[in-house]
Parts: C-alpha cells; sequence; structure tokens
C-alpha cells in the first residue's frame, strides 16, 4: 500500500512550483487581476511549450503527453498555493475532461492539439443565471438548423474565462436531451461579456447567444453522463487547488505568529493564536487526504468517483475558506487592507467554494451517492 | 499510489477469517466479574492458536508481524467485533520490552500476553492533569524498597488490575520530569485502596487511587530512578498507527448502524438532517484516509508528516459529532435512558453522548493537543509563563 506521490510526480511538483514562483508572485497576480484579460500571454505560451501541462492529460494521439490525473492534481495544488491568474483550470480541468468523456474523435481531432499547443483557450458554460452547476437545471435550448448544424438562443453566466476563449462548449437541451455544443468566438449573433466580480484572480463572464450557430460535440441528447464526469473531474481539480492556496495560507499566518510583537511576545506563543493554527493545520491534513485520494479515484476511474468528487470539493472548500479567514484574524488590521495578500487568497477561497456548486450541495449529492 | 496490502498481510486475513469464523465469543456478558472471565478465556484462546499481540515479538509469544499483516490483523478482528488488543500489550508491554530488566521481563510478560495479568497505568493525579511533570505522589527509597505515598486518579480498570505501571515521585518538585520515575506496583501490596468513581455517564470505568505507606520492591523501577519520564514517552511506536486502523473500522461500522438508524426512524428526509449526516461521512472517510496516509510514510520506512499529530483530536472531535447528531436525530427519544423500554437501541447514543464528553479530555485534553500541534508541527513559540518544556506529551 502507498498513499504517496512517487518521485516523477514529486519533481513535477518542485518544477511548477518554482517556475511559478518566478512567473506568478504577489506583483504579477495583482498587475494580472487589473486587467482585462486576466492572464499572461506570456507564461501561458510556456505553460504549453516549456513545461508541457497544457497537454499533460491530452493523450498523445491528440498532441498531448497522456499522464493521469494524479500528475495533474500535483499541478493544480501548486497553482493554487501561487494563485496563479491564467485559463488553465476552465482549459484543462473543464474543457480537456468534457471532450475527453464526449469521446468524439472529429472534435478531439480539431481541438485537443490547440489546447495542448496553447493556441486555443477553451472552456465550458454550464450554470445560467440561477448559478446552478447541476445539469439538471440546464434550461437552454439547441435548435437544428442551417447546413445540418445547431443554433444556439439563450444566456449563460459565471462562465470561467469565457470573455477570452477562442471556443466554449456549451450545455444545452435538444429534444432529445443535453448535448455539448461547440462555439466558436467569432460566430455571428455571440456575446461574451466581463463580469466585475469578488475574485479577480479568476474571471468569469455572461455569454448572449441569439441564433448562434454551433456544431454538436459528442452524440446529441447523451452528453449527460460526460458532463457529470467533468464536473467531477473539475470538482477534484479545485479541491486540489484549495489545498494548495490553504497550506500558503497557514504558512503565511504561522510566519507573521512567529515575529509579530504586542504585550512584549509573540503572538504565536498566546494559545488564542496556537489554536487557530492547529484547527487549521487539521482541516488542512484532511483536506490533502481528501484531495489527493479523489485524485487517485479519477487516475483510475474509480466507480465511487462522483462520491469521491464532493467528498473532496465540500470538505476541501470550507477548510480554504476557513484557513483563509483565520490568515486575516491572526494578522489583525494589516491583515484587512488592500495592500496585504490575504484578501486575494481570501476570494479565491470563496469564489472556489461557489463554483461548481456550495458545500451544502456537494453534501447532498454525497449522501445521495451513497444511497441514503 | 497503490491501495491493496501485499500478499502476506492477505494469506493471514485468511487464516484469521477461518479462526474467527469458528471462535468469534460473541457479546461480552455484563456482569463484570463474568465479563473479567469471559475476556481473559478469549485472550487465553488467541495465545494458544497463534494470535496473540500482533506486535509484539515472537520470542515473547507474539505475532512479530510486518505492518501491513498488522494492518489486516486489525481490520479482521474488528470486522468480527471481538474485544481489541488491549493497553498492557499496546502501552506498557513494549516499555518493559525496551527498558525493563531481563528479570522484570520474564516475570511480566508472558502473563501480560495470555492476558492472566492486567494492568493499569498511574499517571494523573488530582493536582496534576494537563501538567503532569507536576505529580506528586512520593516514593522514597528504604533499603531494596521505595515506600510510595500519594495519590492517583482517573485511572481506568484499576480495582480489576493486578499490576500497576506508575509514574512516581522520587526526585524534587522543582525538577518536575526529571524527578520522576517509573515503577511497577503489585495491586495487592497492602496499604493500596482503590475507591471507584461513577463517571457522568453512570458507570464505574475509573477509579481513586490511594497509597498509604506502600512498599514496593526497588527491582521493580523500570529504567533508571529519575529517568521515567523518557521511559514512559519513548516506547509509544508506531504500532500505534497500525491500531488506528481498529478504530477507524470500528467508527465505521458505528456510523452505518447511525445512518440506517436515521433512515428507519424516518428522518433521512429532513435536508438539515442530512446535510449533518454528510459531514459526518465525510469525517469519517477522512479519518481513515489520514490513517492510511500515516501507514504509506510508516511501511515506506518514514516518519509520518503532520497528518500523525492531529489524528487523535480529529478522533475524539469526530466522536464526539457523531454523538451530538445521534441524539438530536432521536430527538426527544434521547432523553429515554437504557432503563426505558423505548429508548431506541436502548439508550446507546444518549449514553454515548455522554460517555464522549471525556474524549476530548481524558490522556491529554484538546487544549493540551492543539498546543503540540502549534510548538511542535508548526513551531510557533512557547508560552514565557509556561515552566521548562517536558519534550512531549504522554499519552496513554
Amino acid at each position: 500500500m502507498d498513499f504517496s506521490f512517487n518521485d516523477e510526480q514529486e519533481a513535477l511538483r518542485s518544477t511548477v512550483r518554482k517556475f511559478l514562483v518566478d512567473t506568478s508572485p504577489e506583483s504579477e497576480v495583482r498587475r494580472l487581476m487589473a486587467t482585462a484579460e486576466g492572464y499572461s500571454p506570456d507564461v501561458w505560451r510556456q505553460l504549453a511549450g516549456q513545461l508541457g501541462l497544457l497537454g499533460l492529460i491530452v493523450p498523445e494521439q491528440y498532441g498531448g503527453s497522456g499522464f493521469s490525473y494524479l500528475e495533474l492534481i500535483v499541478v493544480f495544488e501548486e497553482m493554487g498555493r501561487s494563485l496563479l491568474c491564467a485559463p488553465f483550470f476552465s482549459t484543462v480541468a473543464m474543457a480537456t475532461t468534457l471532450l475527453l468523456a464526449l469521446d468524439d474523435d472529429a472534435a478531439s481531432q480539431d481541438l485537443l492539439p490547440r489546447i495542448a499547443d496553447g493556441t486555443c483557450v477553451v472552456t465550458v458554460a454550464l450554470a445560467e443565471q440561477a448559478g446552478s452547476w447541476d445539469p439538471a437545471d440546464c434550461a437552454m435550448t439547441a435548435a437544428p438548423g442551417g447546413d445540418g448544424g445547431w443554433t444556439l438562443s439563450g444566456e449563460k453566466f459565471y462562465v470561467v474565462d469565457g470573455h477570452i476563449a477562442g471556443v466554449v462548449l456549451v450545455v444545452a437541451r435538444t429534444a432529445a436531451g443535453i448535448s455539448v455544443l461547440a462555439v466558436e468566438s467569432g460566430a455571428p449573433a455571440y456575446t461574451a461579456t466581463l463580469l466585475s466580480t469578488m475574485d479577480k484572480t479568476r474571471k468569469l463572464a455572461r455569454l448572449t447567444f441569439d441564433g448562434t450557430p454551433a456544431r454538436l460535440v459528442g452524440e446529441e441528447g447523451k452528453a449527460a453522463p460526460a458532463v457529470a464526469k467533468m464536473l467531477d473531474l473539475a470538482a477534484i481539480a479545485l479541491a486540489a487547488e484549495q489545498v494548495g492556496g490553504a497550506q500558503r495560507v497557514l504558512e503565511i499566518a504561522v510566519s507573521y505568529a512567529k515575529i509579530r510583537e504586542q504585550f512584549g511576545r509573540p503572538i504565536g506563543s498566546f494559545q488564542a493564536i496556537k489554536h487557530k493554527c492547529a484547527n487549521m493545520l487539521l482541516e488542512i491534513e484532511a483536506a490533502k487526504s481528501a484531495a489527493y485520494y479523489a485524485g487517485w479515484a479519477a487516475a483510475e476511474d474509480d466507480a465511487e468517483l462522483p462520491v469521491h468528487a464532493s467528498v473532496a470539493k465540500a470538505y476541501c472548500s470550507e477548510a480554504y475558506v476557513h484557513a483563509a479567514a483565520e490568515n486575516i484574524q491572526i494578522h489583525g488590521g494589516i491583515g484587512f487592507t488592500w495592500e496585504h495578500p490575504a484578501h486575494l487568497y481570501f476570494k479565491r477561497a470563496k469564489s472556489s467554494e461557489l463554483l461548481l456548486g456550495a458545500p451544502g450541495y456537494h453534501l447532498e449529492r454525497l449522501l445521495q451517492g451513497i444511497g441514503i | 499510489m497503490d491501495f491493496t496490502l501485499d500478499a502476506d498481510a492477505e494469506s493471514l486475513r485468511l487464516r484469521l477469517r477461518a479462526f474467527l469464523a469458528d471462535s468469534n465469543p460473541g457479546k461480552a456478558p455484563k456482569d463484570p466479574d463474568a465479563r473479567r472471565e469471559w475476556l481473559q478465556a478469549w485472550r487465553h484462546l488467541l495465545a494458544e492458536r497463534g494470535f496473540a499481540g500482533p506486535a509484539w515479538p515472537k520470542a515473547w509469544g507474539g505475532m512479530e508481524l510486518g505492518l501491513a499483516e498488522q494492518v489486516a490483523y486489525h481490520e479482521e478482528m474488528t470486522r468480527a467485533n471481538v474485544p481489541p488488543v488491549h493497553g498492557g500489550l499496546r502501552i506498557i508491554g513494549p516499555t518493559i520490552l525496551r527498558f525493563g530488566t531481563r528479570e522484570q521481563q520474564e516475570r511480566y510478560l508472558p502473563p501480560m500476553v495470555t492476558g492472566d495479568e492486567e494492568w493499569c497505568l498511574g499517571y494523573s493525579e488530582p493536582g496534576a492533569g494537563s501538567d503532569l511533570p507536576s505529580l506528586r505522589t512520593r516514593a522514597v527509597r528504604d533499603g531494596d524498597e521505595y515506600v510510595v505515598n500519594g495519590q492517583k486518579v482517573w485511572t481506568s480498570h484499576s480495582w480489576t488490575s493486578d499490576m500497576m505501571a506508575a509514574l512516581v515521585r522520587t526526585g524534587t518538585e522543582a525538577a518536575r520530569q526529571h524527578g520522576i520515575t517509573y515503577l511497577l506496583i503489585d495491586m495487592t501490596t497492602p496499604g493500596i485502596n482503590v475507591r471507584p468513581l461513577k463517571d457522568m455517564a453512570g458507570d464505574v470505568r475509573f477509579s481513586e487511587v490511594f497509597f498509604d505507606d506502600v512498599r514496593v520492591p526497588a527491582v521493580n523501577v523500570v529504567g533508571a530512578e529519575n529517568e521515567g519520564w523518557r521511559v514512559a514517552r519513548t516506547a509509544l511506536g508506531y504500532e500505534r498507527s497500525t491500531a488506528n486502523t481498529s478504530t477507524d473500522m470500528r467508527y465505521r461500522r458505528i456510523l452505518d448502524e447511525l445512518a440506517a438508524l436515521t433512515v428507519d426512524r424516518g428522518r433521512s428526509h429532513d435536508p438539515v438532517i442530512r446535510q449533518e449526516l454528510a459531514r459526518l461521512e465525510i469525517s469519517m472517510r477522512l479519518l481513515h484516509l489520514n490513517n492510511l496516509r500515516i501507514l504509506s510514510a510508516v511501511l515506506r520506512g518514514e516518519d509520518p508528516g503532520p497528518e500523525s499529530s492531529v489524528t487523535r483530536l480529529m478522533h475524539s472531535l469526530f466522536e464526539q459529532k457523531l454523538h451530538e447528531f445521534a441524539v438530536d436525530m432521536l430527538g426527544s427519544n434521547a432523553l429515554l435512558d437504557g432503563r426505558d423500554p423505548l429508548a431506541a437501541q436502548r439508550g446507546r447514543w444518549a449514553w454515548g453522548f455522554l460517555r464522549t464528553r471525556g474524549s476530548t479530555i481524558g490522556a491529554g485534553t484538546a487544549e493540551v493537543q492543539r498546543n503540540l500541534i502549534a510548538e511542535r508541527v508548526l513551531g510557533l513559540p512557547r508560552d514565557p509563563a509556561m515552566p521548562a518544556p517536558a519534550d512531549e506529551g504522554l499519552a496513554s
């Protein structure tokens, strides 16, 4: 029995961490937050070329390197640590996993090589105005039209990186049921608008379709299992990202508590601060167990994958929000300022907690998953 | 990553299953005397059939299993719901093995394996709880004996025990942990008075033990005089991580029973109840996974990481939450105690609700655990008002 990352996976972690320390320092995160695009095309090219991370889980036949999901969660953990601003989550954890689950060779031939080489940002549009991430609540419809293709009408909300995506995979209903349709960013009667949001490190967009031409990916009406699989895999990636962020804020809080003095002694020598930090550690260690195991289950395509995904998403979300909030509290006044990075982590923690379903949704899904 | 055990562990599992299929002792008798006989018969049978002491050396009648085999052992024994490996074997035995003299080993180890002699731990005192190094039960050397005077408290099972492993003051009180000796005391020695204490759940599981000029042979010191603190703390080995397997599996079974009860009582449609039950399910799974991470490190021959320092705290908090949920789910029915015929499952949940208030107190309070985590794992500075560090807390 071995519940650890192997030497190659640890080497990948070191490489990614070093790269992100250099390319995603706090100053760069703050600079990109303030831009409309929200990412650095130069860093994106390096993620694709030099590091090969965009094609990490893309099979070799489609221009990737065919690694497992375990390698990917190592990468996400590091990206969460550094608050990397890039459309990596949308393109890799959502669009790539959806394309692979849909198993449409033509669409894969078209899109996966462009994802792997960094020439196309792709995202998935699922949630609508009400903000539900449950595919059952998807109401938008696609109609047959023009040249044997399809047209889409309606709106999608909270689309991760939707404003910069070259291609959007839209989840919509046809007469036959849940389907996935691809829309090119230059398509007529299509607009993508950046939403003004709390967490500027991960951008969200509102997409409007009005008879927009789209092409079907996968079989009409049979996409529900693929969408569900994508949601599980994306939730696991997000959980790993949350673990990385939570671990980082604990480190920041602990180092501050060691040097900040009040009443003539370091505040970390007071039990009130110690107990906060101990509770954070307890939750972070449990969160690691949840995310790593879910990553293994994803790599093995375990039959209980949806349950492991919901366990990880529900727990890691709350552990990160709690750690990020305690980090602010331990810092006191300075932690409440715009200039201190504590709020960057707190906002990322909250936005990722709500993305793909808040903890309450995943708790319910878990219970149904175990037959209660 | 890989979650399978090796072939040796799987073959042991099959042997144990065969043994347990026809030798399971069933439910323990209620009467304390009958219960003790029943327990001894079971321990004798284990020793006879070569299934006693999974982590224990073969030379002393144990199985000397590898860690993966120990995991399988605890899984199967817990699955069969037979009594767990007793505290003597887990805590006191390893101490005598490591620090005891040959004479002490020959005298005490064989009856410990067979269960013929029961042991209790004499650590806490009325004035020495979380601050154990301040203990005051004094042992004064007189020829080739020590004369012991003082009082221990919260001593589990002391009135059924034959022997006590005690920490006693031989140096000055100012010397704190450097003036403490580890002493083995025969519980039938004149001058020992055991007064059972009833706990808040109405059970008698621990006692006060009074020592009035109790004469103990000096050869009963384990390690050297005034070295008792080091002796007591060093012997806690990694077998604890494999023993946690049995704790996990026991909780797994209890939670499954509680979930079934929730459905039976028609409470599983309540959305608030559902959320709480899901949280317990997550905690249960993560306790288990944390333990697998620890085992995995130990199997590789490495020291486990921070995950091992939070295990006890996680367990005790979980145990409390589980029972808090149970009584809230049962509602007014939880107000009936086990004697009322209408009490759900003979009042076990209300009883557990009361009993688990002790989970965050015994063997190191949750607050002490958090201090240890903050200082040892996270490296936060010590409280300058506290006495010099005792290196490590003692857990039993």
